[in-house]
């Protein structure tokens, strides 16, 4: 991770936290109960058991404790060790948690913090708290982030940048005064600008101030906390490291995807490609081959986690989300985030057979056609231009979904410019998976009020797809658009003027997830079932379960079932033939 | 078909970039082609990307070129079949410096035949010329290779020294207007495409 602060957590007090558990313990309900087939988590037979190590598994009698370890960060590789405790002391640990400790005893109990020594960047410039920071940015061409500022891919100058990190920076300052004082009144007092390992528990407030984004050096520490991070960790202690050990020479199917795609995680970023700030007089970086700690860390995240969850293995989009989550956290806490994310926030979006991508486009499009009908008249069509039917997005995802599942994949990450991304996951930790329907909508509404979409739409509405593209083109690049974060969270939950997508629900979400992906599994286990029949009888089996209106082109964007499309249109007659004897035999 | 149209009504072609996992150098076949630019390090390409390029011809006809970026890993495979649908070109790209992703090029091609049939111009790219000296791949394999599955016309190309990427796109182009008839003509491409109804059942359901 990259020390943006000055301080990282490498020591924390062995202290722990009993606050805000019952509404943290709901909110995890609230995307861990799915009760979907395609949702559906069993641990055990999905993930790698490593089972005995779990013998340092503590339940507590309270499951929604949150606690803490002295010991989380760790590096695998030969760098120096962190000047942290190399194993925490467990016993000891849970005796205080058998103690609940109030916040107010838990603000004199700061972690001490020291600096990482394993990081090859000298030249951070990552100093949030005071003005010095700001100017160092000002005349950097690096954000306080190290991507670059100009971006011919966001169509973005370091002018304009910069114009736009001026005010924004005023804005940030602000905001992180609120954060100290909401901390304050939380008896979570912050010693020498430290970031804090706790934060206030869940409250009206404090979904506020997160909507209002959390100060930037705070990030890690705070998605962590709210996420459920700790649960996770302390539930699997020692664990990322032994995963670490295991796989440390592998090399697999896997691997080898991961090895092409560590480099192309974030070239525009000095912390991932070290290219962009050799610099002549600083030749050292030449020594390890362009090779930065942070891709190090990468590889090592991404390969523990295919290791861990072989239903996935690893997913291009992964290496962003993990990419963005090192440069904010140390990497055994950034694998337990990857691994919350895809369990428990977008479950399947990344797994082999990216089902959790249809599921999930198919409740965006519902939710489009309900919430933006205007925007649904346009791209709710399929690729000839005709209107979709009622039930069609169960198996027939218009093609606007293909500019919108990357927008899941990669939760935003290089969709949204990199502030605007940001904002959006300090809500999404918080709030979970309804975060991303409820920004896509904005988007896609923001988008649709753009006169040049209402240009392009008024040339191409009802004619071929190739004039549709062009539509799909401009959804495609928006977003990238988008510097102006406060513009996209306020007009995603303001309830004034018809915007405002905050009242659709994770229960909303959820229902929808388990009707489409109920719909699917149903077409599915139709299709197998049908395997042993004759390819005339299985074209009559799966006519006859559709809707009478969707029959004629039930050609399926994602490849449902497409080879049996093929034959149904090749001849209409011969399927309407099978079907009758079908139904007979039935 | 060869007499000059009225272009008041722009033409677009579809075109869609295929080729293995990643890194062959699809995103910088289209940079290099659409801003003349080259970077060491592309971000992978998640999903799909779209962009589109005005092209202007000799005998003063303009196409639109509308290019499908895809993602080269395995798994995306399953949302290709929309890719590629009423595409009229495929460029099925390899590097000439991995001999993997030429051996796995008949798969890209299968799936696009299975979508289109004949109805489609197939071109076969080897890219990263420029890494001659680390070749895999030798160009009278590309050239066969591409003769054997009947694409239009093979290529090596360098994206980075800027090798012969015109020249490709040049070549997709005037390879075009046969095409028009048949693109239009929708309606008849079910009856030539080939059927295939082998069950892509999922492994993880058991049926009772």
């Amino acid at each position: 991770m990259i020390d943006m602060s000055n301080v990282t957590g490498i020591a924390e007090g062995k202290s722990l936290t009993a606050m805000g558990n019952k509404d943290h313990v709901d909110h995890l309900k609230d995307e861990g109960d799915i009760p979907l087939r395609h949702h559906e988590r069993t641990g055990s037979n999905q993930t790698n058991n490593y089972s005995v190590l779990d013998f340092y598994e503590m339940d507590s009698p309270n499951p929604g404790a949150e606690r803490q370890f002295g010991n989380t960060p760790k590096r695998f590789d030969n760098d120096p060790v962190s000047e942290g405790e190399t194993s925490g002391d467990v016993t000891d640990d849970e005796q205080e948690h058998e103690v609940p400790i109030s916040p107010a005893n838990i603000s004199n109990n700061i972690p001490s913090q020291h600096s990482p020594k394993d990081r090859d960047d000298t030249d951070v410039p990552l100093q949030f708290d005071e003005e010095l920071g700001f100017s160092s940015i000002t005349g950097s061409e690096f954000d306080i982030y190290g991507f670059k500022k100009s971006s011919s891919y966001h169509g973005i100058s370091r002018e304009e940048y910069d114009k736009w990190f001026l005010e924004y920076h005023k804005y940030t300052q602000k905001n992180r005064k609120k954060w100290h004082l909401l901390m304050k009144n939380n008896g979570l007092s912050i010693l020498d600008n430290n970031t804090p390992k706790r934060f206030p528990p869940r409250s009206n407030k404090v979904k506020k101030m997160i909507r209002k984004g959390l100060p930037p050096e705070w990030r890690g520490s705070a998605w962590f906390f709210y996420a459920g991070g700790y649960e996770k960790l302390n539930k699997h202690v020692g664990v990322y490291e032994q995963i670490v050990r295991d796989t440390k020479n592998i090399q697999n199917k896997d691997t080898e995807v991961i090895e092409r795609d560590l480099n192309r995680t974030f070239p525009d970023n000095k912390y991932f490609n070290d290219l962009l700030r050799l610099k002549p007089q600083t030749t050292e970086y030449g020594k390890n081959e362009g090779e930065t700690q942070i891709i190090k860390a990468l590889r090592r995240v991404l390969v523990a986690f295919a290791h861990y969850q072989p239903h996935i293995g690893y997913c291009q989009s992964l290496n962003f989300l993990a990419g963005l989550l090192l440069l904010f956290m140390e990497e055994e806490k950034a694998f337990w985030l990857l691994v919350i994310l895809t369990e428990r926030i977008i479950p399947n979006v990344h797994s082999a057979d990216l089902e959790g991508v249809h599921t999930d486009q198919g409740v965006l499009m519902l939710c489009i056609k309900e919430y933006i009908p205007s925007l649904w008249s346009v791209i709710g069509r399929n690729y000839d231009g005709e209107a979709l039917g009622e039930d069609a997005v169960i198996s027939k995802l218009p093609p606007a979904s293909l500019v919108t599942s990357s927008w899941f994949m990669s939760i935003f990450v290089t969709v949204l410019p990199v502030e605007t991304a940001l904002r959006v996951w300090d809500i999404l930790w918080y709030e979970g998976s309804k975060t991303i329907f409820r920004i896509s909508l904005t988007i896609c509404k923001l988008c649709f009020e753009h006169p040049e979409f209402q240009d392009i739409r008024s040339r191409s509405i009802g004619s071929s797809e190739t004039e549709q593209i062009e539509l799909y083109q401009f959804m495609q690049n928006y977003p990238k658009t988008l510097q102006d974060c406060n513009l996209l969270i306020s007009s995603c939950y303001k309830k004034i003027g018809g915007y405002g997508f905050g009242s659709l629900s994770q229960d909303e979400i959820n229902q929808c997830r388990h009707y489409i992906s109920k719909q699917r599994s149903k077409l599915q286990n139709k299709q197998l079932l049908s395997a042993n029949l004759s390819r005339e009888e299985r074209n009559s089996l799966i006519s006859s379960s559709l809707p009478a209106s969707n029959q004629e082109d039930y050609s399926d964007v994602y490849e449902f079932h497409k080879p049996i499309m093929s034959g149904v249109r090749w001849n209409r007659n011969l399927s309407t033939k099978m079907k009758r004897k079908f139904s007979k035999k039935n | 078909m060869s007499s000059a149209e009225k272009t008041s009504v722009l033409r677009k072609y579809k075109i869609v970039f295929l080729g293995d996992q990643s890194a062959v150098g699809k995103t910088s076949l289209i940079t290099r082609f659409m801003y003349d630019t080259f970077d060491d390090q592309y971000a992978a390409t998640i999903g799909i990307d779209f962009l589109s390029k005005t092209m202007y011809l000799e005998d003063n006809k303009t196409i639109r070129l509308q290019l499908w970026d895809t993602a080269g890993q395995e798994r995306f495979r399953s949302l290709i079949p929309s890719y590629i649908r009423d595409s009229h070109v495929a460029v099925v790209c390899y590097d000439i410096t991995n001999r993997k992703s030429f051996q796995n090029l008949h798969k890209w091609i299968q799936d696009v035949k299975s979508e289109r049939g004949e109805d489609v111009i197939i071109v076969i790219v080897g890219n990263k010329l420029d890494l001659n000296a680390r070749r895999q791949v030798t160009s009278e394999e590309g050239e066969e290779y591409a003769k054997s599955v009947g694409a239009s016309f093979s290529i090596e190309t360098s994206t980075k020294a800027n090798h012969n990427v015109k020249l490709l796109f040049k070549k997709i182009a005037s390879s075009l207007p046969e095409f028009e008839s048949t693109a239009q003509n929708n309606s008849s491409q079910s009856e030539t495409v080939e059927i295939n109804v082998e069950p892509s059942a999922p492994e993880s359901s058991s049926c009772c």
